[in-house]
């Protein structure tokens, strides 16, 4: 879409490779992905990439973080790394949400749907930990579609 | 009587070229050694999850005073930081950093630059800010400052080649380091001059 944000995909991508082992082996159902079930994230419009893009940010802001905390310092501060560069990030595309250049359509209201069914289709805890686990999986969406 | 142990006092940053320190004054306690820890809270923990804190390990009852933030400052949010003194079995109040500390006021200094005329190549090599930073470098045959070129450097691990020289002529370069993640950049180094001659380097 027409908002290109700037960001600093090298720096949560370091953050999320420093513990992305650590999460993803927390994570014991292996045959169900929140991101990729049943369409995986390559198949959305370009046209409403920018939606997605902001949309995930804010599910990943307001449902998911908050639910992975550990008895581990260190994924505890890489976590809110990223956590916090989300939030950056967030808010550059609500400017662009605001300019109205970040508009939804049916095809990115009817994925993120689908995502929050696959989210609250678990509990909590799991589904926090495998949805932190699988973004490797938005970061090279987003990455390869920058 | 246990008395409290006093708050570290002057808790402030110094932060340059996106490597970011917190410091304080020692607190002083005849005969014993007062050791520090330091937390921080981004504005992820203040909106998002009560307002928790969160222990850096590494400055973690330490007899310094000083901790190195740098990688947990990793995002551009404003960031609370404090830090509490522990003697024996003492402790203090938290002292907090006075205001937010966000990374975009990072004070970022020209790079350090060395120009190199080998044979007929204007070579540049810039110093290794970090994973952070990219480089513009401006390079201009004397005398036509109109005529500025520009090379973006995004990464240093080599001499970077900038041009092939005319003989005879002379060759300015100066560059600045930019920083993506805060969109700002330093101002610009001072300019170096070189001229081909038959591939001995000439400083000017």
């Amino acid at each position: 879409g027409p908002c290109r944000v700037s960001m600093s995909m090298a720096e949560i991508r370091s953050g999320f490779n420093a513990i992305k082992a650590n999460i993803q082996a927390r994570d014991p159902i292996r045959n169900l992905s929140i991101l990729s079930y049943p369409h995986s994230l390559h198949k959305v419009k370009s046209s409403e990439r920018c939606c997605i893009t902001h949309q995930l940010f804010t599910f990943y802001v307001d449902k998911v973080f908050k639910h992975c905390r550990t008895e581990d310092s260190y994924i505890n501060r890489k976590i809110s790394s990223i956590a916090n560069s989300f939030l950056s990030v967030r808010r550059n595309l609500e400017l662009c949400h605001e300019q109205n250049k970040c508009v939804c359509g049916q095809e990115s209201l009817g994925k993120l749907k689908q995502i929050l069914v696959n989210y609250e289709g678990l509990n909590v805890t799991s589904a926090a930990m495998k949805s932190l686990g699988e973004l490797d999986i938005l970061l090279d969406w987003v990455e390869k579609e920058s | 009587e246990d008395v409290l142990l006093p708050a570290p006092q002057n808790i402030s940053i110094l932060s340059t070229n996106m490597k970011h320190f917190l410091t304080w004054s020692p607190v002083i306690v005849q005969g014993e050694t007062v050791r520090y820890s330091v937390e921080f809270q981004g504005e992820y923990e203040r909106e998002y999850a009560n307002e928790s804190w969160i222990p850096i390990c590494e400055c973690s009852l330490i007899a310094a005073t000083e901790c190195n933030i740098t990688e947990d400052i990793s995002a551009t949010v404003a960031y609370n930081l404090r830090v509490r003194a522990n003697a024996g079995a003492r402790r203090s109040d938290w002292g907090t950093l006075k205001g937010f500390f966000n990374r975009i006021t990072t004070s970022l200094t020209p790079p350090l630059m060395k120009v190199i005329a080998d044979g007929y190549h204007l070579l540049v090599e810039l110093e290794d800010m970090g994973p952070a930073f990219q480089f513009c470098v401006l390079y201009w045959k004397k005398g036509q400052e109109s005529r500025v070129q520009q090379k973006v450097v995004k990464e240093v691990n080599s001499v970077v080649h900038l041009d092939t020289m005319e003989a005879g002529l002379d060759y300015c370069v100066k560059a600045q380091a930019k920083v993506e993640a805060i969109n700002r950049s330093s101002s610009f180094s001072e300019t170096q001059c070189v001229r081909a001659q038959g591939g001995t380097p000439v400083w000017l």
